[in-house]
């Protein structure tokens, strides 16, 4: 683990970052601009700062960007 | 409704029929259901490794739960969605959520962190100092090591198990009777304080913290 890029993830604490409840709020817009072909990070810079740090935040993004693409033609008609 | 976001046809349809009294609000539940049930199947599956020994039975339970409990929590929100995105993706959220924290409690229940997990004696291998290390390295080493043992409490634990053992933050939440976000702040806030003990200490992260 002595690698410089390792021990700076290990120790990972940007400022900006927005932490765990205010992507809550977003992360269905954020996974859709991802699924469009846009750039998150732009609209909501703090979230893409957080979703780098926190293991919580990334798993819950992971399953509904999975499940947004998978489940996606789920349709009333 | 929006704020700034204009609701597509689709999603429009989805609102207008899971209010009560249209004539397809049952249908429109069931299907919503339905595949909020496979959502949690899939995600279940994908945390497999957060579930170790789940039985059939306990698994089906835990889907049927975290479809049951996601779907009540949207219809009683149906006023808030603003179209930020569309209303399956929304919907699709509330079931990842409860999926993960009843993963947690599971996980809690099942398999609770040990002492091996959060007591601080020694870096764990994963970190240690390797016999090819430059003396240089194994001096920053050294010195996380020592600023580990010069944060609070709250913020060692948290730190010891999440970043070090990788604890999930949600098990901590739990253990300590909080929530992510709390955790999460105690995480931060250890990170924060042993990069600025090791610059202090002439042995930064990366150059620029120790400017």
């Amino acid at each position: 683990m002595t690698d410089h890029r390792e021990l700076d993830e290990l120790l990972r604490a940007e400022d900006g970052d927005a932490g765990c409840s205010a992507g809550e709020d977003i992360l269905d817009a954020y996974v859709e601009l991802e699924i469009a072909g846009e750039d998150p990070t732009l609209v909501y810079p703090g979230t893409a700062v957080h979703l780098e740090s926190c293991p919580g935040c990334q798993a819950d993004h992971d399953g509904l960007l999975e499940a947004a693409r998978r489940f996606s033609d789920v349709g009333l008609e | 409704m929006s704020e700034g976001h204009s609701v597509d046809r689709d999603s429009a349809l989805w609102l207008e029929r899971l209010r009560r009294g249209h004539p397809r609000h049952d249908e429109t539940v069931a299907k919503l259901h339905d595949v909020l049930l496979r959502i949690a199947h899939h995600e279940l599956s994908r945390r497999g490794r957060q579930l170790k020994s789940i039985g059939g039975p306990e698994y089906d339970d835990l889907a049927q739960q975290a479809a049951d409990d996601a779907l009540v929590k949207i219809l009683g929100k149906l006023d808030e969605f603003r179209g930020a995105s569309r209303f399956t993706t929304w919907a699709y959220k509330f079931v990842i959520f409860e999926v993960s924290g009843r993963v947690a409690r599971h996980a809690w229940r099942t398999h609770p962190p040990g002492h091996q997990e959060l007591d601080f004696e020694r870096l764990p291998d994963s970190v240690a100092p390797r016999a090819g290390d430059r003396l240089e390295q194994r001096e920053q080493l050294r010195t996380l090591s020592s600023a580990i043992g010069e944060l609070t409490h709250r913020q060692r634990e948290v730190f010891v198990a999440i970043a070090l053992n990788n604890v999930s933050i949600d098990l901590m939440a739990i253990r300590l009777g909080t929530n992510r976000n709390a955790i999460y702040k105690n995480l931060f806030d250890a990170r924060r304080n042993l990069r600025a003990r090791m610059a202090a200490a002439g042995h930064p992260v990366l150059e620029e913290d120790a400017a």
